[in-house]
């Protein structure tokens, strides 16, 4: 099968460029397994990886115009010759597969993404019901690979302004946390033009999450609670 | 070159559970901070951590730390050290009251209490019914952790080097460390980074092995760089094969799959368990269902077409269950095997998957190693903690649910007592120009172009001579055998030659570093395994089954000068309770 | 400009009227459908009744607003340079201020 790979060195190169290679495909290869034995001929060729099980989020990338996590994607869902393999879009190239994720660390930094109490410490845990817990899920589970703000027309438009889908997914995580105590500072934070309502609700996200989570619903939840607290 | 020099109080190589939880207590307390990492943080493999957390908190039945603390000592098939274990099973239960309290989303019960599951190896009342320790966040607890841990440096303004590797520790006169000798991935760049006091986090080295559950970055870089500062590495004979891997691929099936009901299965589908640990069955101790699984597929009773796993069932605990406790599992099965686990069984085999042993730290993280006096004076300056540390509380064997224990008590541990030193020690200390010149030779040593061994083709041949001669089961004739041949590989680093000496995040460069390491690091295992004739724990040799507690309960130190190995005794004494003389170790 | 106006408050404008917009919408289509006025006249007093024009006079009011507010948010997202940016929202506004008033004139024309 044919892979045709994005390539950018900035010490040798002076323009990107497209290189084709063709890998024998075995039964149970994933992206990942492509991308090492592409390295395996070329080890000038750099992408990041590591866990290879689609927990550690090291390595998005876009694969025929649509961001996977290579670890988990099979090759068999790629029927058609060639396969083109290209960085996450929109973020500055370093090299090769290798992108530029600050603003998207920002974004996530923004949002004060840790727990905030304002009561005293208790002894033992903080009580939490089974109910209260399962609001969580679909929220926590998220993996930073940055699959979604990628993939955000919003974000490509405004990377240093708009938090982006995975800046505001963690934020409902904290919003819909029982135990979180800071709900009326999180949400004005999240006021203004650019923050929260540059989401269109174009729903890229939700087609790039690796992990099937969704976003924008979470971006809707944070509107509807602005909503009802302004009522 | 202009060398760039930056000053902190304290240094961190690693971002994981142990250097993240010890850099926010250090931040937290105003401490000027530098974590080191070569990847993101939450790309550490802490976050790949699936069972959960053990502490005693009573949560679903009685428990107490001194039957947590009686699990770990029989667990470790009495090699760990019994102070630093009562420590940490006590310790245990204000780490996990303090994760909740900073936001790890842990499951719950219908009290609103944590979580908590049966686990392997854990009983209540000194070995009597199975007891439920393992606190858990579904079978994604690393990753709660992990991230929470993260967001708390965030708060807490911890200074970040994401993307740099560490190329080497840098020493004073006397052997003292001073800080290390890091590269910027991004710009291929050195730096020097000072410190008062240097912790090193950065995990097990499972990447020696072929089929692993750890990640790509689990080269063992810490160990290798204390082997070289003159540090030894202590009991590294001691590797734990994780009984269920993904058959032909080595990612992880939580046991946790088993503590919530599940159970192994071979071709004739017969509970094999049964036969092997009559009472825990499929909850016994680690190194006992891994040893187990590869006598079936031995004897001939594996299943599928090459007959070489078994099979893991969970399907009878219905989908819901599977989708609620086990959403983990069951996707990486759908990925990776194309199996529901809700409908049909797992297929596993054992894999390799954590390091018992490392840098031999005491319960306050400082390393020790034998200089003048003692087998156990404190290195100036060098704390370790995590999996790379050896403090012990695992001794020959790891239980399930331990490992993030480990690494949470201790990095938080030496994140205090880290503290503490600073008061002590105002001034930084002056690094030996041969140090880093040392340092400086290492990191240009793959700058040389030409014709040479390519990186790849050397460390796969590492991997696959460490899988066949330092595997589940070890005879004399095969580690002999394999430890010429890690030799040999290792004299043959010299000619491996970069294809490209480019600057620019330069993957390969960084793969020859971790190489190296690999290869000191894997010496260590083979070295130490050869030499230790007994059976204990994670370590089975056919050549002597039996467990020698008058000649070999004691702790093995490798050195990497003249691959030497030296003994200490095994701290059987508690802190204040009665010790737990060693017993034979059924389940 | 507050900062309140131009996101939350927007956003919520901008449901409401488009909720405004859809309902007089369907009204008014379905009472062309199902009665049609015959006439001009017919038309003009259809239009002129005081509770229509009022209706038709926010719906136009509404329609303006939202109109604002989307276009607002492309020129957000697709003009960066301040000056430039400025520029253009200047011009939509008076654009739609100017048709605004042409709409006024015209429903002062039916009353």
């Amino acid at each position: 099968m044919e892979f045709q790979i994005y390539r950018f060195n900035p010490d040798i190169d002076q323009e990107p460029y497209i290189q084709s290679f063709t890998v024998e495909v075995e039964r149970g290869m994933m992206l990942r397994d492509v991308l090492l034995e592409i390295k395996r001929r070329d080890e000038s060729f750099a992408f990041r990886h590591s866990c290879g099980e689609g927990v550690c989020g090291s390595d998005g990338v876009n694969v025929n115009g649509k961001n996977q996590l290579a670890c988990i994607t099979p090759v068999a869902d790629y029927t058609d010759d060639p396969v083109v393999i290209r960085p996450l879009p929109g973020r500055p190239v370093i090299r090769d597969l290798v992108v530029d994720m600050s603003d998207f660390y920002h974004q996530y930094h923004a949002v004060d993404p840790w727990l905030k109490r304002k009561d005293p410490v208790p002894e033992q845990e903080n009580l939490q019901t089974p109910e209260q817990r399962a609001r969580l899920d679909g929220l926590w589970e998220c993996i930073l690979c940055g699959c979604c703000s990628t993939s955000c027309p919003s974000f490509w438009w405004n990377p240093q302004k708009f938090l982006g889908p995975q800046a505001l997914l963690s934020s409902w995580r904290f919003l819909a946390d029982s135990r979180d105590q800071a709900e009326d500072e999180r949400l004005n934070d999240l006021d203004g033009p650019y923050k929260v309502f540059r989401c269109h609700t174009i729903m890229n996200c939700v087609d790039a999450c690796p992990k099937h989570l969704n976003p924008t619903r979470a971006i809707g939840h944070i509107r509807n609670l602005m909503l009802k607290k302004s009522v | 070159m202009n060398l760039i020099r930056r000053n902190f109080d304290v240094l961190i190589i690693g971002a994981g559970g142990a250097g993240l939880n010890a850099a926010v207590q250090l931040a937290k307390a105003d401490m000027r901070v530098a974590v080191v990492s070569k990847v993101f943080p939450t790309r550490s493999h802490t976050v790949a951590a699936q069972g959960g957390v053990n502490a005693a908190l009573g949560n679903v039945n009685d428990d107490s730390w001194h039957w947590h603390m009686f699990d770990t000592v029989k667990g470790s098939d009495y090699l760990g050290d019994q102070d630093a274990i009562e420590f940490m099973c006590r310790e245990a239960i204000p780490t996990v009251y303090e994760l909740e309290h900073n936001g790890v989303p842990f499951s719950r019960l219908d009290s609103g209490k944590i979580y908590q599951r049966p686990f392997g190896g854990q009983s209540r009342g000194f070995g009597k019914e199975q007891a439920s320790r393992t606190c858990a966040a579904a079978d994604r607890t690393g990753h709660a952790i992990l991230h929470t841990l993260y967001q708390q440096n965030i708060k807490a303004r911890s200074h970040f080097f994401t993307e740099y590797f560490a190329i080497d520790l840098l020493q004073d006169a006397e052997g003292g460390v001073t800080g290390a000798l890091v590269m910027d991935i991004a710009s291929g760049e050195p730096m020097i980074l000072n410190a008062r006091a240097t912790l090193l986090a950065t995990g097990g080295c499972g990447q020696v092995f072929r089929t692993t559950s750890n990640a790509h970055i689990n080269t063992g870089d810490g160990m290798a760089m204390a082997l070289r500062a003159g540090v030894p590495l202590q009991d590294m004979e001691f590797f734990q094969f994780h009984p269920t891997g993904v058959a032909g691929r080595g990612m992880l099936i939580t046991e946790a799959s088993r503590g919530e009901g599940g159970y192994l299965i071979n071709s004739e589908g017969e509970r094999f368990m049964e036969r092997y640990a009559p009472g825990a069955k499929d909850l016994a101790s680690r190194d006992v269902v891994a040893r187990a699984i590869v006598t079936e597929v031995r004897e001939g009773r594996g299943c599928g077409p090459n007959k070489d796993y078994v099979l893991l069932k969970v399907d009878h605990l219905g989908e819901e269950v599977v989708a609620k406790r086990l959403p983990g599992i069951r996707e990486t099965s759908k990925i990776f095997l194309g199996v529901d686990p809700a409908f049909e069984p797992i297929p596993v085999y054992p894999t390799a998957h954590y390091v018992m042993g490392g840098i031999p730290s005491d319960r306050f993280g400082r390393v020790v190693a034998p200089a003048h006096h003692g087998p156990e004076e404190v290195v100036q300056g060098l704390y370790a903690a995590g999996e790379c540390a050896c403090v012990s509380v695992h001794g020959a064997n790891r239980l399930g649910g331990n490992s993030l224990l480990d690494i949470l008590v201790f990095g938080r541990l030496s994140g205090l007592d880290i503290l503490e030193y600073l008061g002590e020690h105002p001034r930084h200390r002056l690094t030996d120009s041969s140090s880093e010149e040392r340092a400086m030779a290492r990191f240009q040593r793959f700058d040389k172009a030409g014709e040479g061994i390519p990186v790849a083709e050397l460390r796969r041949e590492f991997r696959k001579v460490m899988e066949d001669h330092a595997g589940v089961f070890r005879t004399d004739e095969i580690m002999r055998e394999g430890m010429d041949r890690v030799r040999d590989i290792r004299s043959r680093l010299e000619d491996v030659r970069l294809a490209d000496t480019s600057r620019t995040f330069n993957t390969a460069r960084i793969e020859a570093f971790e190489l190296e390491n690999l290869i000191d690091v894997g010496m260590s295992i083979v070295t130490s395994a050869l030499h230790r004739q007994e059976s204990r724990g994670a370590h089975s040799r056919p050549d002597y089954p039996e467990r020698d507690d008058k000649n070999w309960m004691r702790h093995s130190l490798y050195f990497l000068a003249e691959d030497r190995l030296d003994y200490k005794p095994v701290r059987t004494k508690p802190l204040s309770v009665d010790s737990f003389p060693p017993k034979p170790r059924v389940y | 400009m507050s900062r309140h106006l131009s996101g939350f408050r927007a956003w919520m404008w901008q449901r409401a009227s488009a909720i405004y917009l859809a309902g007089f919408l369907v009204y008014t289509l379905g009472y062309l459908i199902v009665a049609p006025p015959l006439d001009h006249q017919a038309l003009k007093s259809w239009l002129g009744g005081s509770g229509m024009w009022l209706a038709t006079a926010l719906f136009f009011l509404a329609l303006l607003l939202h109109a604002w507010i989307g276009v607002r948010d492309v020129i957000l997202d697709y003009i960066g340079p301040a000056g430039l940016r400025l520029g253009i929202l200047a011009a939509v506004f008076l654009f739609l201020l100017v048709c605004g008033l042409w709409v006024l004139s015209i429903l002062m024309g039916v009353l």
